[in-house]
C-alpha cells in the first residue's frame, strides 16, 4: 500500500538521495513477501522528499477524494452553504494537523466523519445564532406515531409512487426540518452505510441510541415526504387525517 | 417453512434495510418478506426512501471551497 504511493508519486527531481523507508514509515519495513513483489524497475529512481512533504502528498491523495462527501454532509448539518464551507475547511485543516495519528488501514472515511462531527457540535453549533434544538432523543411516542397509523389509510403502491415523483428538493427540505440528531443518523447510514457501530463512534454515542434515532428520524422523514406528496396532488389526502 | 410473523419483520425491518441482522433473523425476514406482500411493500418504502435521501443528498464541493483547502493544506505542517 505505503510502497505503491511511492511508485505512483511524481518524481522529484531536486535531489538525487534515495530515500527508501520513507513510505513504509508507520507500518514498519516491508517483509520479504512484500519486496519481492516490487517490481524496483517500475520504481523512480529516487523519492528525495522531507517526511513533511510526504505526509502531506498521502493526505492529498488519500483524504481530499472526500471533500464531496463531506461537504454534502456538512450540508446537511448546517443547511446553508456558507457554514458547510467553512465547516469542511476546518474539518481538513484539523484532519492534517492530527494526520500522523491517522492509523493507515483503519477507515479514513469514519475518521474524518468524527473530525467533522467534532468540529461541528464544538465550534460550529456554538456559533449557531439558533438555539440548539434540543436533545431530540425524548421526543415523545405520539409525535412520532404518525406513520404507521396512516399505512392503513392511503395505500402502500401510492406511497411508493408518490415517492418517486417527489422532486429531490422536497426530500433535502424534509431532511432539513427532523431534528438533527435524527437527520445525522439517518444521513451517516442511508446515504453513506455506515454500519450502526460507525455511526455510535461517529456520533459518541450509544448503538442503541444510534438505532432509535435512525428509526424516528425515517419516521418523521417519510411522513412529511407523504405530507409534501398530498401537497403536489401525488396522493390522495388520508381519510379522517387531522393536519 | 416457519413464517416468523409481520409483527417481527415490521420490528425489525429497519435492521433488515441497513444490513445489521444476524444470519438467523435475516433468513427469517426474507422468508417472511417473499410471502407477505404488505410487508414486502413496506420493505420497497424502506428501499425507496433510502434510494431518495442518496440521490437529493449528491453534491459537489466548491470549486472555491477546493482551491481554498488546498492553499491552507500547502501553507500548514502536518
Amino acid at each position: 500500500m505505503t510502497l505503491l504511493c511511492l511508485a505512483t508519486a511524481p518524481p522529484d527531481t531536486t535531489g538525487r538521495q534515495p530515500v527508501p523507508s520513507l513510505g513504509a514509515g508507520r507500518s514498519g519495513l516491508p517483509d520479504a513477501a512484500e519486496l519481492a513483489a516490487v517490481d524496483w524497475r517500475a520504481m523512480p529512481k529516487s523519492t528525495p522528499r522531507t517526511p513533511d512533504a510526504d505526509a502531506k502528498a498521502q493526505f492529498e491523495e488519500q483524504a481530499l477524494p472526500y471533500m464531496d462527501q463531506l461537504y454534502a454532509a456538512a450540508m446537511r448539518m448546517t443547511r446553508n452553504p456558507a457554514d458547510a464551507a467553512d465547516l469542511v475547511q476546518e474539518t481538513f485543516v484539523k484532519a492534517f494537523q492530527s494526520w500522523k495519528s491517522f492509523e493507515q488501514g483503519t477507515n479514513l472515511k469514519a475518521w474524518l466523519y468524527r473530525i467533522q462531527t467534532n468540529a461541528f457540535i464544538n465550534s460550529y453549533r456554538k456559533k449557531q445564532r439558533d438555539p440548539y434544538q434540543g436533545s431530540t432523543d425524548e421526543l415523545e411516542e405520539w409525535q412520532l406515531s404518525g406513520a404507521e397509523s396512516r399505512t392503513a389509510t392511503t395505500t402502500q403502491s401510492a406511497e411508493l409512487e408518490a415517492l418517486d415523483h417527489l422532486p429531490d428538493s422536497d426530500v433535502k427540505q424534509a431532511l432539513a426540518e427532523i431534528p438533527e440528531d435524527f437527520r445525522m443518523a439517518v444521513y451517516l447510514a442511508d446515504v453513506e452505510g455506515f454500519a450502526y457501530q460507525e455511526i455510535a463512534d461517529i456520533m459518541k454515542t450509544p448503538v442503541g441510541t444510534v438505532m432509535s434515532r435512525l428509526h424516528r428520524g425515517r419516521k418523521l422523514l417519510r411522513e412529511k415526504l407523504r405530507d409534501y406528496a398530498v401537497d403536489r396532488g401525488f396522493l390522495a389526502e388520508p381519510e379522517g387525517a387531522t393536519r | 417453512m416457519t413464517d416468523c410473523g409481520c409483527e417481527k419483520a415490521k420490528a425489525e425491518l429497519e435492521e433488515y434495510l441497513h444490513q445489521e441482522l444476524s444470519d438467523q433473523d435475516l433468513r427469517d425476514i426474507e422468508e417472511h418478506l417473499a410471502g407477505c406482500p404488505d410487508c414486502s411493500r413496506e420493505h420497497l418504502i424502506g428501499v425507496s426512501l433510502i434510494t431518495r435521501v442518496r440521490q437529493a443528498c449528491c453534491e459537489t464541493a466548491p470549486e472555491e471551497l477546493r482551491l481554498s483547502i488546498r492553499a491552507r493544506i500547502d501553507a500548514l505542517r502536518p
